[in-house]
C-alpha cells in the first residue's frame, strides 16, 4: 500500500480541524506525531525490497477502478520518505511544546498544515508523472506560505509573500516546461518520457530539452534554494515558526528541488555534459556565496538560512559530479542536512522560546541556563561544519573525495575552505549565543520544556550515531538509492 | 619457568623498582632499595663468576633480535655498577631521608640500574640503543627530584644528552649500513673512511655520556641544582663507566685504529682539551660540589686520552683510569654529601676546620683526594702513571704536557678544597657539627679501601677486571708490563711528582697571598691577567654551547617571527578579512529585500541558464 504514503497524512490533515473542536491541544498532538511515526515505521517496511533493487510501481484505484495516477516506489523515493518522516517527527514532536506559544493561534490547523506539507512531499517523490509532481508541490508549497505566515506579524506576512511570489514564478516555469515536454513527448509519465526521448537523435529535440532544462533548473532551483534563486529563503525563514525552516530547509527543499531536478536529469532526460556543468556551477557559487553571506548575519534563523543555501550547494556539487562516489556522498549529505539543519533551526525555535529574540547581539551565555540547547547545538554545528567524527564530516569527506576522483582539483579546495569558513559562522554562533558572558536580561531562563528536549536530543543522537555507524547507514539506505541513478535512464 | 640467568640483572631491578611502589612506609622502603641493590649486585657477582654466557631471543626481526652476551670485561663492568649502585643505595637511605619523593627516587635509582646493567649486556645495537636511551629519562626524572631550579638543568642534560645519543643513532645506523650487521661482536672495521665517520658519531654518543668536553656543562649545574646522590650515582660513577665502556667497545673492538692514526689524534685531542679546561674551571670553583664536578669532566680526558693513544699501556691505563675514578670520585661526592649532611652547606668559604668533629669523613676525604689527585700509592697514581707513559710513546709530547698540567691544577685544587673544609682554622659560620652515622661512612670507607688496595696491589684490578678488555687482543698482552707502577725512579713519574710539588707550592702562594684564607689560594691564577679574561668569559656562559644555541635558537625564532611568520599572518588579518568583509558587504547590500531584485535575478538567472546550455549543447553536437 505505497498510496498510504500520501493519503494517510492527507486524511489526517484534513480531519484534525473538525476533531480540533473536540480537543485544542492533546489530541491533535497524539495524532499528529502518530502519523509520522506510523510513516516512519512503515518505511522500513519496503527498506529490504528497495536495497534489493526491485522497484514497485501501482496503480492507484478507486474502489477498483484504476485511475490514470502511478505511483512509483524505488529505493531513492523511499531514501526521501525515511528522510521526511525522520525529520517530520522531529519537528512533530518539537511543535508539541512549541506551538503552545500565544501568538499561535490554532494548534490542530498547524498540525494540519504540517501534515499538508509532508503528504505533498511524499507525493512529489512517489509520482510517477510530471504533472503529479506539479500538483503535490503546489500542494506542500501553499501549506508551506500558510506556515511561513503562521505567526501573521508583518515581517512573517512580507516573507511569506517573497516566498509566494518568487515560488509563483518559478511553478509557472516549471509547468511551462512540463507542457513543453509534453508537447514533445505526447505523455507526462516518466518512463514515458524517458523511452520517447531515448529513441529520438534529431538536434533540435536535444536544444528544446535543453530550455526545458533551464526552465527545471530555475523553477526546481528556486525551489531548493540555489544561487542565483536562492533570495525567497532568508527572508521566509527569518520570522517564520521555527518548525517551518526545519521542515522547509530539512527537507522541502530536497524533496521538492533537488529530488526532482535528480529524477529528471538521471534516469528521465539522461544526463549531458552541458547540464553536469552548469549544475557545478551553480554548486560550487551556492557554496561559496552562502557561506559567506551566513558569515555577516546577525538573525540566527537568516544565517542558518544561508548556511542551507551553502551546504545545498555540497549536494548539488555532489550529484553533478555523476560517479557513484558523489552520489553517494550527495544522498548522504542530504540526509544528514535534513537531520542537523533541523535541529539547528530547532535550537532556534528553543531560544527563541525562551528568550523571545533569535538576534544574536542579544544573546548570550544561556549555555549554563540551557545546557540541552547548548550541547545538541554543538553537535549540529559541529557536524554541519564537518568535523570528525560526527555525520557531516563523512558526508562532505565523500564528496570531497568524488571531486578529487573526477579530477575537480578546485572545487574540492573551495569545498574545504567552504566548510573552513562553516565552523568559522558556526563559532560565532556558539560564542555570541551560548558562550561568553551572561546577558543579565536572561538571568531567568530556562531550558526548554520536555518534549522540544526530547526532540533536539533524538536528532543530536542521530547525528552522533550516524558518525559512528555510517558504513551500515550507507550500505542499508544510501547505496541502494545511488545505484537507482547509477542506472540511468527508467524504462 | 626457565629463565635466563643473562636476564637476572634486569629483570630483578624492574620488579625492584615496581614492587617499591606498593610500600607505604619510609623505613619499609628504605630497606626494600637496599635489599633489592643487594641482590643484583649479588647476581652480578655470579655473572662475573662465569664469565662467559650469550642469550638470544627473537625480537623485532630484521636482524634486531633481544641479544645479551657476557664476557670478561663487560662482566666486570657490570659487577662495578652494581657495587656503586649498592654503595650510593646505602648511603641513600640516610642522606635521602629527609626528601618527599622517595618513592620516586628509588623507582628511578632502580630503573637506571635496570637500564645500565641492559646496555652493559646487550650485544645488539639497537637494544643497546633501547636500553642507553633509557638511561637518558631516568636520569632527567633524578635531576628533576632536586631543588626548584632541577627543571632547568635537567632539560639541559636531556638536550646535550639527547644531542650526543642523537649522534649515537646516526652513527649506529651508519654503521648497519657499512657493516650489515647490528651484533656489536660481530662487527670488525678499519676505522677509515665512512667507518670513520661512524665511529666519530659513536664516539661523540660514547664521550657525551662519560661528560667530556664540550657536552659537560649540565654537570657543573646539577652538581648545585640535583641531590648529590645522583652525582655520586650517575655523572661519577655509572656515566663514566658505561661512557667508557662504550668507547672502549667500540675502538678496541668494532673499529680498529693504529697508533696515531687521525682517529687517535682527534680522540688525544678531546682528551687533552677536556683535562686542561676542566680543571681551569675547576680551580677557582668556591663550592665543594661544583668543584667535584668539574675534576669529574676533567677526569674524562685522562680516559679519553688514554684510550686515544692506541698503545697497549695508554688503553689499560684509560680503563684503570675509569675504575679508579668512578671509585675514588663516588667516594669524594659522598663525602662532600656527608658535609652538606652534617653541616648544611659546601661552600667552602663558610666551612672550615672539619676534621676534629667529623674524623672520618674528612679522612676518607683525603684518601680520595690524593688519589685522584695522583699520589704515590693511590689508585689514581698507577693508572695515571700509564697514561703518561703511553701518551708519551705516541711522540706527541704535548699531549703528555697537557696531563701534567692537568696533575698540576687537580692537586692544588684539592689542596685548596681539603685545606679549607677539613683542615685550617674552625669556621663560626656553621654550628657544631656531628660525624654521620654508619650507612653514610660505610660507603665511603669501602671505596677509600678500594682506593688504597688498588694502589698498593694495583695487579689485582688491572688481572680481574681490566686485561679481559683485552682478551682477543694478543698481540696487546703481549707488550704489557707492568713493571714500570713499581719503580718511582723513571723520568716520566719523577716529573708527575715534580708537578705535585709545584701544585704544592701554588697552593702554598696562594694561602698567603690570600691572607692565610684557604678557600682564596686559587685567586692568583685566576687573577693572571689574560686567564682572568678567559675565566670571566667562561663563568658568563660564553663557551658553554648549550645556551649559546638556546639564544642561537631564540634569535633565529625571533627572525621567522618577524620576516615569515608576520607577513603570512598580515595577509590573512588584513588582506584576507578585508577582503571578506568587502565581499560580504555587498552581497548583503544587494539582498536588500526587494521582491523586484529578486525576481529579476531569478529571471536574469533563467536566461543566462538558456544561453549557457545553448552553447554547450552546440559545442557537444
Amino acid at each position: 500500500m505505497v498510496i498510504l504514503f500520501i493519503i494517510l497524512p492527507l486524511i489526517i490533515a484534513g480531519l484534525l480541524p473538525l476533531l480540533g473542536k473536540v480537543s485544542k491541544k492533546v489530541l491533535p498532538d497524539f495524532l499528529a506525531n502518530a502519523v509520522f511515526a506510523l510513516l516512519l515505521g512503515y518505511s522500513f517496511n519496503f527498506a529490504w525490497n528497495a536495497s534489493a533493487g526491485k522497484t514497485i510501481l501501482s496503480q492507484v484505484n478507486l474502489a477498483g477502478i484504476p485511475l490514470g495516477i502511478t505511483l512509483r516506489l524505488d529505493a531513492l523515493s523511499l531514501l526521501m520518505l525515511f528522510t521526511i518522516a525522520l525529520v517530520s517527527l522531529g519537528v512533530g514532536i518539537f511543535s508539541v511544546n512549541y506551538i503552545n506559544q500565544e501568538k499561535y493561534s490554532s494548534k490542530p490547523i498547524y498540525y494540519s498544515l504540517l501534515l499538508l506539507t509532508v503528504a505533498g512531499m511524499n507525493g512529489i517523490v512517489l509520482s510517477n508523472d510530471l504533472f503529479g509532481i506539479y500538483v503535490f508541490l503546489e500542494i506542500a508549497a501553499i501549506a508551506s506560505y500558510a506556515l511561513a505566515a503562521y505567526g501573521l506579524g508583518k515581517e512573517e506576512l512580507e516573507g511569506s509573500f517573497k516566498y509566494l511570489m518568487l515560488s509563483v514564478v518559478a511553478t509557472s516555469f516549471i509547468l511551462l516546461g512540463i507542457s513543453m515536454i509534453f508537447a514533445l513527448t505526447g505523455t507526462v509519465e516518466l518512463n514515458g518520457i524517458a523511452s520517447v526521448l531515448a529513441y529520438s537523435k534529431a538536434i533540435k529535440i536535444k536544444y528544446l530539452i535543453g530550455i526545458c532544462s533551464a526552465l527545471f533548473i530555475m523553477g526546481f532551483g528556486l525551489k531548493s534554494a540555489i544561487v542565483p534563486f536562492h533570495s525567497w529563503m532568508p527572508d521566509a525563514y527569518s520570522k517564520a515558526p521555527a518548525t517551518l525552516p526545519a521542515m522547509s530547509s530539512g527537507i522541502m527543499v530536497k524533496a521538492a528541488g533537488l529530488y526532482v531536478l535528480i529524477r529528471l536529469f538521471y534516469n528521465v532526460f539522461g544526463i549531458t555534459p552541458a547540464v553536469q556543468t552548469v549544475l557545478m556551477y551553480l554548486g560550487v557559487i551556492s557554496i561559496v556565496v552562502g557561506a559567506l553571506l551566513a558569515l555577516g548575519q546577525n538573525n540566527l534563523q537568516r544565517l542558518l538560512a544561508y548556511s542551507s543555501i551553502s551546504q545545498i550547494g555540497y549536494m548539488v556539487v555532489g550529484f553533478a559530479i555523476g560517479t557513484p562516489l558523489g552520489f553517494i556522498g550527495a544522498l548522504f549529505h542530504m540526509f544528514n542536512h535534513g537531520i542537523f539543519k533541523s535541529l539547528l533551526f530547532l535550537n532556534s525555535g528553543s531560544i527563541e522560546n525562551a528568550t523571545g529574540t533569535r538576534e544574536l547581539d542579544e544573546l548570550g551565555g544561556l549555555a549554563k541556563k540551557m545546557p540541552v540547547t547548548a550541547g545538541t547545538n554543538i553537535v549540529a554545528s559541529l557536524a554541519t561544519a564537518g568535523v570528525p567524527p560526527l555525520n557531516g564530516f563523512w558526508s562532505k569527506l565523500i564528496i570531497i573525495i568524488a571531486l578529487v576522483q573526477a579530477k575537480f582539483y578546485i572545487f574540492a579546495l573551495i569545498g574545504i575552505l567552504a566548510s573552513v569558513v562553516t565552523l568559522w559562522y558556526f563559532l560565532i554562533i556558539q560564542r555570541r549565543a551560548f558562550f561568553g558572558k551572561l546577558n543579565e536580561t536572561w538571568k531567568d531562563v530556562k531550558e526548554a520544556p520536555f518534549w522540544m528536549s526530547l526532540s533536539s536530543i533524538m536528532l543530536a543522537l542521530i547525528c552522533i550515531i550516524l558518525g559512528i555507524a555510517f558504513p551500515w547507514f550507507i550500505r542499508l539506505w544510501i547505496e541502494p538509492a545511488a545505484n537507482v541513478l547509477v542506472a540511468g535512464i527508467i524504462r | 619457568m626457565n629463565i635466563d640467568i643473562l636476564l637476572f640483572p634486569i629483570l630483578l631491578p624492574l620488579i625492584f623498582a615496581v614492587m617499591g611502589l606498593f610500600l607505604k612506609s619510609k623505613k619499609l622502603i628504605n630497606y626494600w632499595a637496599v635489599l633489592g641493590s643487594a641482590a643484583v649486585l649479588y647476581c652480578a657477582y655470579v655473572l662475573f663468576g662465569i664469565k662467559q654466557a650469550s642469550l638470544v631471543l627473537p625480537w623485532l626481526g630484521h636482524g634486531i633480535d633481544f641479544d645479551l652476551k657476557l664476557y670478561g670485561f663487560n662482566a666486570a663492568i657490570l659487577l662495578w655498577v652494581n657495587i656503586f649502585t649498592f654503595l650510593v643505595v646505602l648511603y641513600s637511605t640516610i642522606k635521602m631521608e629527609t626528601s618527599t619523593r622517595i618513592k620516586e627516587y628509588y623507582l628511578y635509582v632502580f630503573l637506571t640500574v635496570m637500564f645500565a646493567n641492559g646496555s652493559v649486556l646487550a650485544d645488539n645495537f639497537v637494544l643497546f640503543l633501547f636500553f642507553w636511551g633509557g638511561l637518558l629519562i631516568t636520569l632527567y626524572m633524578l635531576i628533576m627530584l632536586g631543588n626548584l631550579n632541577s627543571y632547568k638543568t635537567a632539560l639541559k642534560s636531556l638536550i646535550l644528552l639527547g644531542l650526543c645519543d642523537f649522534c649515537l643513532l646516526l652513527g649506529v645506523v651508519l654503521l648497519w649500513k657499512i657493516s650489515g650487521s647490528l651484533k656489536i661482536s660481530a662487527i670488525s672495521l678499519e676505522a677509515q673512511g665512512l667507518a670513520m665517520i661512524s665511529f666519530l658519531l659513536i664516539m661523540i654518543g660514547a664521550i657525551g655520556k662519560a661528560g667530556a668536553m664540550p657536552f659537560h656543562n649540565w654537570i657543573p649545574d646539577a652538581a648545585i641544582d640535583a641531590p648529590v646522590t645522583v652525582m655520586a650515582f650517575l655523572p661519577a660513577s655509572l656515566e663514566k663507566l658505561l661512557g667508557i665502556y662504550l668507547l672502549t667497545r667500540i675502538s678496541l673492538d668494532v673499529f680498529h685504529f693504529q697508533m696515531n692514526s687521525p682517529v687517535s689524534i682527534v680522540l688525544m685531542t678531546v682528551g687533552a682539551i677536556t683535562i686542561v679546561f676542566a680543571v681551569m674551571m675547576a680551580l677557582i670553583q668556591k663550592d665543594f660540589k661544583r668543584l667535584l664536578s668539574y675534576h669529574a669532566v676533567s677526569q674524562v680526558g685522562y680516559m679519553i686520552l688514554g684510550i686515544g693513544t692506541g698503545t697497549p699501556l695508554g688503553i689499560v691505563g684509560g680503563i684503570f683510569h675509569m675504575l679508579n675514578h668512578a671509585i675514588y670520585k663516588t667516594g669524594l661526592f659522598l663525602s662532600s654529601g656527608s658535609v652538606e649532611l652534617a653541616a648544611g652547606t659546601t661552600e667552602m668559604k663558610k666551612l672550615g676546620g672539619l676534621m676534629k668533629s667529623m674524623p672520618v669523613t674528612g679522612l676518607c676525604f683525603s684518601v680520595c683526594a690524593l688519589s685522584i689527585s695522583g699520589v704515590w700509592p693511590f689508585n689514581g697514581f698507577v693508572s695515571k702513571e700509564m697514561i703518561f707513559h703511553g701518551s708519551y710513546e705516541t711522540g706527541y709530547l704535548i699531549f703528555t704536557i697537557a696531563a701534567w698540567v692537568g696533575a698540576i691544577f687537580t692537586f692544588a685544587s684539592f689542596l685548596k678544597a681539603g685545606h679549607s673544609i677539613f683542615f685550617g682554622a674552625k669556621s663560626t659560620e656553621i654550628p657544631e657539627v656531628k660525624e654521620n652515622s654508619w650507612p653514610v661512612l660505610v660507603p665511603m670507607i669501602i671505596l677509600s679501601a678500594f682506593c688504597i688496595l688498588f694502589g698498593v696491589y694495583s695487579i689485582l684490578p688491572l688481572k680481574l677486571f681490566i686485561l679481559p678488555a683485552l682478551s682477543g687482543h694478543p698481540e696487546v698482552l703481549a707488550e704489557l708490563t707492568f713493571t714500570h707502577n713499581l719503580s718511582l725512579l723513571n723520568p716520566i713519574a719523577l716529573i708527575s711528582m715534580g708537578c705535585l710539588v709545584i701544585a704544592f707550592g701554588l697552593h702554598y702562594l696562594g694561602v698567603k697571598k690570600g691572607q692565610g684564607k684557604a678557600y682564596l689560594a686559587s685567586e692568583p691564577v685566576h687573577n693572571l691577567p689574560i686567564i682572568k679574561t678567559i675565566y670571566n668569559l667562561a663563568e658568563n656562559r660564553v663557551f658553554d654551547f648549550y645556551e649559546q644555541g638556546v639564544k642561537l635558537i631564540k634569535l633565529l625564532s625571533k627572525v621567522i617571527y618577524y620576516t615569515v611568520d608576520r607577513p603570512i599572518d598580515f595577509v590573512y588579518e588584513r588582506v584576507v578579512t578585508v577582503t571578506g568583509r568587502i565581499v560580504i558587504f555587498i552581497l548583503r547590500v544587494l539582498h536588500n529585500g526587494r521582491f523586484a531584485n529578486y525576481l529579476s535575478w531569478s529571471l536574469a538567472g533563467l536566461m543566462a541558464l538558456g544561453y549557457v546550455m545553448g552553447t554547450l549543447i552546440k559545442k557537444a553536437g
